[in-house]
């Protein structure tokens, strides 16, 4: 265990700062807003391209893969000085965050350069088609079929949820291969370009606004998906979901993590009551940090260990809303006000693009609901983390 | 900051379990209770094992190790007033071997012949009734008494294996070579990491004590812990105890380095030590059904001893108003 650093992890954090200072991007130039998660703005395609190229972008991975070797403690602080600076890094999140990553722990090489590397670079972006309206907790049991038909898979079905599909270029798509075998193992997972022939997307609000339009349904009529966008092996999908699941579960709690600090920051507690709940959130904040910092040291060492990222996805997406509940509460009817920024703006960060304390509040369902529910995580952690028997 | 424990402290950590496992099992814990059996050689095994030596605040670390397994075992020697409430009062002031306490406040000393003069009752001190010395914090300094020059009254208490007693000082003369150079507010702060990861280890034990009877206690022709509700009331206890224990040993680190965010660390681990217990003594009593009930079940111990833990040196509820308002003198001082 250890607070501080040695001299070689300081030195690589003043050299990301001095990166930082020399590529961020000024408000003025990031003044086009991204209008959803698929969406890069041409500033913030070049940001992020920059990064990859410097070896910032993920500093663990290889330079062919926008990193550096980093070890674990210089990977932590560099999360910590995005973090101090509200910085985001991708404004694709789940793409280089869950797409890319899993491609590059299932692709074949070939994927890794036709599809991971341009998502990394900014050049296209992706979005996750896991859920579907009859698969959401229980996405095992999802419907979606792709036949195999030699060189190509025939895709029909629908996914929904699947935030910023009308933006991106590619889907990950989680389709069922084989219809007969248990419902795990007929699973596949699918490369599909938003593109083609026989993929419908239809953007739709969330309770936010009727411009926030992330979510989406996606349709899918005799798509033909070429044989070699297989990610994974065929009918072994539900491993490549789990590996998914695990990015994902790891991007929230740093996100959560973001949203905590963001929150210490914009509010000042001035009553007894106001305070006796903002140290609660100091203390949630410091406590993910601490948790979250050892399961990034498991991650670079190759041990995988999904179950506990549950721990740090359900702790970290509650503490939030409940921060984030406390605070839109305590700023009276000036909070009424939408959507007006009630609290700070910060041109390169994600969250606040719609910073009233409501907008924030409202979004943290995001964080309790997607990537497995509080309840599902909750089950995860009894049976896989405890061992309790399962029903 | 890296919270993982490194290769040697791991090994510790074992070689602590492991004795813990053979010096204080649970039956010894109940024959102290039930059979007034003595805890005196448990606590020469502790000096024997070089666990009482640990007063050095650069070992923080590996003290809070032995302090978790023994919230764990619900101890029933006075290692916690020794380690973390004498010790760091005395700097060296103590007898090898000697057992400690602290008397925090309500003694006052006045000057006299060169020397001072205590005087005053503290009730609620941690094994008052049976230190060898007390280390005693006045407006005039630390002074270090030996018990035979204080009168004390053991307070009986819900926690059937804590010592707490009712200490008085009557015109008890003291000198400088009996006065300590300690930082009390330093020493204050070892005290609470040293409750906090008593109560986790305690909020441990009393989770393993629930996972192990969930899992054998059937009915609707089912183990109790396959049903979602028991799980997930298991779910939130693991959370809380995690958190706890990330921010004990997140002021057990801060206290190594004598780091200056040492105050709000060691607030905060006794705040969310303190929310913990709430939590794991609810729900664990509640997931036993009526056998959380009895004073059989050895589940008492570990919830009582986490409760106790909350009664001293301030709740959570008070060390949150301390943490809310260290950290918003921190952003004031950062942001200038
Ligand atoms: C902001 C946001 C973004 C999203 N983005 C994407 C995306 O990009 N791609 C994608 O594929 N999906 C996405 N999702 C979908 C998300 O993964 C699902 O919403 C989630 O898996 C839950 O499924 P559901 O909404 O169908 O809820 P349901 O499964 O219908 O659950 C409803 C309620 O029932 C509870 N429940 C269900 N089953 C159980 C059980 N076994 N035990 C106890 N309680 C249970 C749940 O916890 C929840 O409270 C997103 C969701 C949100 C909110």
């Amino acid at each position: 265990m250890r607070l501080t650093f040695d001299a070689d992890v300081e030195a690589f954090r003043a050299e990301f700062a001095a990166f930082l200072e020399a590529n961020l991007p000024e408000e003025a130039e990031a003044a086009e807003r991204s209008r959803s998660t698929g969406h890069v703005p041409g500033w913030a395609r070049r940001w992020q391209r920059s990064q990859f190229d410097a070896g910032w972008l993920l500093p663990g991975n290889p330079p062919e893969y926008g990193g550096r070797n980093a070890t674990v403690l210089q990977q932590y602080v560099h999360v910590e000085e995005l973090s101090r600076r509200r910085i985001c890094r991708s404004y694709n999140p789940q793409g280089v965050g869950i797409i890319a990553a899993s491609l590059l722990s299932f692709g074949t090489e070939e994927q890794k350069l036709r599809w991971a590397v341009p998502i990394l670079r900014a050049e296209i972006t992706a979005a996750l088609g896991m859920s579907e309206p009859g698969a959401g907790s229980d996405l095992a049991s999802l419907r979606t079929r792709a036949e195999p038909k030699g060189d190509h898979f025939l895709v029909n079905g629908q996914k929904v949820w699947t935030s910023g599909a009308h933006d991106a270029d590619v889907l990950l798509t989680f389709v069922r291969t084989d219809p007969d075998a248990p419902k795990h193992r007929g699973i596949s997972v699918l490369l599909i370009p938003t593109d083609g022939p026989g993929v419908t997307r239809r953007p739709f609000a969330s309770y936010t606004g009727p411009e926030d339009k992330d979510f989406n349904e996606v349709f899918f009529e005799n798509v033909r998906v070429p044989a070699g966008n297989l990610v994974g092996p065929l009918n072994e999908g539900w491993r490549v979901a789990n590996g998914s699941l695990g990015h994902e579960r790891t991007l929230m709690w740093l996100g959560e993590a973001e949203r905590l600090d963001a929150v210490m920051r914009d509010f000042t507690p001035a009553t007894a009551l106001d305070k006796d709940w903002y140290a609660t959130l100091v203390m949630d904040l410091q406590a993910l940090r601490l948790l979250g910092s050892a399961a990034l040291a498991r991650a670079a060492r190759g041990e995988q260990d999904v179950p506990a990222l549950s721990v740090l996805k359900v702790f970290g997406s509650e503490a939030a809303q409940r921060a984030l509940e406390r605070a839109l509460e305590a700023s009276g009817p000036d909070g009424l006000v939408h959507p007006a920024a009630t609290a700070p703006y910060h041109h390169m960060s994600f969250d606040d693009d719609s910073a009233s304390w409501f907008n924030r509040f409202a979004r943290s369902f995001g964080g309790t609901i997607a990537g497995g529910t509080s309840e599902i995580q909750r089950t995860i952690i009894a049976e896989r983390v405890l061992g309790l028997p399962r029903r | 900051m890296l919270f993982e424990f490194d290769a040697e402290q791991r090994l510790w950590q074992d070689t602590v379990q492991k004795a813990v496992a053979k010096e204080c099992p649970p039956t010894l814990v109940r024959a102290v209770v039930d059979a007034g059996t003595d805890p005196a050689p448990l606590w020469r095994v502790y000096g024997d094992l070089g666990w009482t030596e640990l007063t050095d605040p650069a070992d923080a670390v590996e003290l809070s190790i032995v302090l978790e397994e023994l919230g764990r075992a619900t101890d029933p020697t006075p290692y916690l007033a020794t380690l973390t409430q004498f010790a760091p009062l005395a700097e060296g002031l103590g007898e090898p071997g000697g057992s400690g306490t602290a008397v925090f406040s309500g003694i006052t000393a006045q000057q006299a012949d060169g020397g001072w003069v205590l005087e005053g009752t503290a009730p609620h001190v941690l094994d008052g009734d049976r230190a060898d010395r007390l280390a005693v914090v006045t407006e005039e300094g630390v002074f270090v008494v030996s018990a035979a020059d204080v009168t004390v009254v053991r307070t009986p208490v819900f926690d059937p294996v804590l010592h707490v007693a009712e200490v008085s000082f009557d015109q008890v003369r003291v000198t400088d070579r009996d006065r300590s150079a300690a930082d009390p507010e330093r020493a204050r702060d070892i005290a609470l990491m040293g409750l906090a990861l008593t109560m986790v280890g305690a909020c441990r034990r009393a989770l393993d004590l629930v996972l192990d009877h969930v899992r054998t206690r059937h009915q609707f022709g089912a183990p109790i812990g396959s049903f979602q509700a028991v799980q997930h009331k298991a779910a939130d206890m693991h959370v809380a105890v995690e958190r706890a224990r990330a921010l004990a040993y997140y002021a057990a680190l801060t206290i190594a380095a004598d780091d200056p965010r040492r105050r709000l660390a060691a607030a905060m681990a006794k705040a969310a030590a303190g929310e913990c217990q709430a939590l794991v003594f609810r729900n664990a009593v509640q997931l036993f059904g009526a056998m959380g009930h009895t004073w059989e079940n050895d589940l008492q111990f570990a919830i009582k001893r986490a409760k106790a833990g909350e009664l001293m040196l301030g709740g959570a509820a008070e060390h949150r108003a301390l943490i809310a308002d260290l950290t918003a003198e921190e952003s004031r001082a950062t942001h200038v």
